[in-house]
């Protein structure tokens, strides 16, 4: 029984585990943010696609830019890179005005749009080749970073092909290769694994670390809830162009009134004794009995009150058969707080 | 402005324009059937009105192949609004005017590049008697070429539209090509409605032709002052370029392209 709970506090342990990973890879928390959006608004008509955004990235983080499509993240992305004006309220990117030193803003940005920007008759060798040039790297580093990322993204022998021979997961490589030939001390991606299948996602999501771990500042704009929670330092929710939440993945995931879910089943009943005991832990947001002997606990800080719920059945004697656990994903965090789920947001 | 930046975006252009191969070959069909073709019959059909009515078309069907060729730039914007290329280059750092200039001025040397050699055919066709007036006659028609390359920009970021766009440009084309004196002579004009004829003077397109006729000694007079001739195409190239980099700025936001 003692291994037993010390090997579930171990699992509860590994898979609670806060994310320390922003502040290993070099986040700068000290200094003034790399992105700060001041009321950013663009309306298009009536309709305001981004409303009143304040948002203040910090330098070497992936920040998660999160919402269903029509949420504003697209729009979002285009006025930080100078493609359109705001109508109201401005953003500064690394220092620079976005509306009074468009120019200098755009030398800090890199883009992967999320479909391919790519024009038919180019191959993805004079793509990556001219976009290069542009970002102003010298004859060898270019012709050295170009081949590397043709190579790391498994596009070296359709370099010659025209765009339009080219795979729409191809053609979203070459479009992500960009940004790794230009290493941009700002990297937006917008939905980078769109269209990409599975083993390529991995590769990507590797890349996006690495680039990362060479000094850039990652917004990652995506509906992909999953690759928002495994790659992102801070999430941003946004929802009808506006901002909802922003924080790390877990405390969102923790700022839901028991979100945290363990279902224990034990070899007998537990008395009601125990289950008062349960609920009067502060973290133990409610306490059911299901069938079977199966007790089912609404929890806030799975990690934190654990040991202690363990604990309480070992000290009454009351042995665990089966235990399940499971914590509530970032669809959940975006259900809590727009009442929809990501599928009803997007067909609304 | 940086001058390194204008050249890749002149470069892009360039590169962009070799891999139209079907359309160059196509234009070059054109060319030499309009020429070998038309040209000679036509010829022979008038040459009692206009003796030398052969030079003097092959002179006109130049400029208009340097016209459709430089308006050809336009297309390439309808087709990077499609592809959302557009959006990828104002996402560069390089400035709008860096842009804008950079894709008038290579939309007019691709094309000036695209007739280089048939330029050398015409020009051992018509011969060449005063290597000045020459070099007037290219320069003016350089000119012409990135002012016709930057309102073909302006034309398609006002349109936002490419069926739109290519109606206009029928229009436009038979317009402009007509009413100027790429393929007859003013005179002719006059005597036809005198209406014509004073539109023409307007015409950038008179002014390439009358300056090429004129550097080449096809045209012995011109009408107009070579001076007057070469600030009216430099007025047009102005308006064009830098006038356009305003629309172009204004009216790229915001997408709406068809």
């Amino acid at each position: 029984m003692n291994l037993w709970v010390l090997y579930c506090a171990i699992r509860l342990r590994a898979n609670f585990l806060p994310n320390f990973a922003f502040l290993q890879s070099g986040v700068n928390v000290s200094n003034p943010p790399i992105i700060q959006t001041s009321n950013l608004t663009k309306k298009f008509g009536k309709l305001s696609a981004v409303d009143h955004l304040n948002l203040a990235i910090e330098e070497g983080e992936i920040f998660g830019l999160l919402g269903p499509n029509g949420a504003g993240k697209t729009t979002t992305i285009l006025m930080l890179t100078t493609v359109i004006r705001p109508t109201e309220g401005t953003a500064t990117i690394a220092g620079f005005d976005i509306k009074k030193s468009p120019n200098k803003a755009r030398e800090m940005i890199g883009v992967c749009f999320q479909e391919p920007k790519l024009l038919w008759v180019s191959t993805a060798w004079d793509v990556l080749n001219w976009h290069a040039k542009v970002c102003g790297l010298s004859t060898q580093e270019r012709k050295r970073r170009v081949k590397w990322a043709l190579e790391e993204t498994n596009i070296w022998d359709d370099r010659r092909k025209s765009v339009h021979a080219l795979s729409g997961g191809t053609k979203k490589r070459v479009e992500i290769a960009k940004i790794l030939v230009q290493r941009p001390k700002i990297a937006i991606v917008d939905e980078p694994t769109a269209q990409i299948d599975v083993v390529g996602k991995h590769r990507i999501w590797n890349m996006l670390r690495d680039l990362r771990a060479e000094g850039s500042t990652i917004i990652l704009a995506t509906n992909e809830l999953q690759e928002a929670d495994i790659l992102s330092d801070r999430v941003a929710i946004m929802h009808k162009g506006k901002l909802l939440v922003v924080d790390t993945p877990k405390k969102l995931k923790d700022s839901i009134p028991g979100g945290d879910i363990m279902e224990v089943h034990l070899e007998k009943e537990a008395p009601d004794k125990v289950l008062d005991e349960l609920q009067a832990f502060k973290e133990v947001v409610s306490v059911k009995k299901m069938v079977s002997n199966t007790l089912r606990l609404n929890l806030n800080q799975v990690e934190a009150v654990t040991p202690r719920i363990m604990k309480l059945f070992y000290d009454q004697s009351l042995r665990i058969s089966t235990i399940y656990m499971s914590e509530p994903s970032l669809d959940d965090v975006f259900a809590h707080f727009t009442g929809l789920t990501l599928e009803e947001a997007q067909k609304e | 402005m940086g001058l390194r930046k204008l050249w890749l975006v002149i470069e892009r252009d360039l590169r962009m324009f070799i891999q139209y191969k079907f359309m160059l070959i196509m234009r070059g069909i054109w060319f030499t059937s309009q020429v070998a073709l038309f040209g000679l019959v036509v010829n022979r059909m008038v040459q009692e009105a206009v003796p030398d009515y052969f030079h003097y078309y092959v002179a006109g069907v130049t400029i208009i192949t340097l016209y459709s060729t430089a308006m050809f730039i336009g297309y390439d914007i309808f087709e990077e609004a499609e592809h959302g290329v557009f959006e990828y280059l104002l996402t560069l750092p390089v400035s709008r005017r860096e842009l804008v200039l950079g894709r008038s001025i290579g939309g007019g040397l691709r094309s000036f590049i695209y007739i280089g050699p048939l330029l050398v055919v015409v020009l051992f066709i018509l011969g060449v008697l005063n290597p000045l007036y020459l070099l007037v006659a290219v320069a003016s028609l350089f000119l012409f070429a990135f002012g016709v390359s930057g309102m073909s920009i302006t034309i398609a970021v006002v349109m936002k539209s490419g069926d739109k766009y290519d109606i206009l440009i029928g229009v436009l084309d038979a317009l402009i090509v007509r009413l100027s004196t790429t393929m007859y002579p003013t005179l002719y004009m006059q005597r036809a409605t005198p209406a014509y004829a004073a539109i023409a003077n307007f015409n950038p397109l008179t002014y390439a032709s009358d300056l090429f006729r004129w550097g080449t000694g096809i045209e012995g007079t011109l009408q107009f002052s070579p001076l007057v001739g070469v600030l009216a195409l430099f007025t047009f190239f102005f308006s064009f370029t830098f006038i356009g980099v305003v629309f172009y700025e204004r009216r790229l936001e915001g997408g709406s392209w068809q």
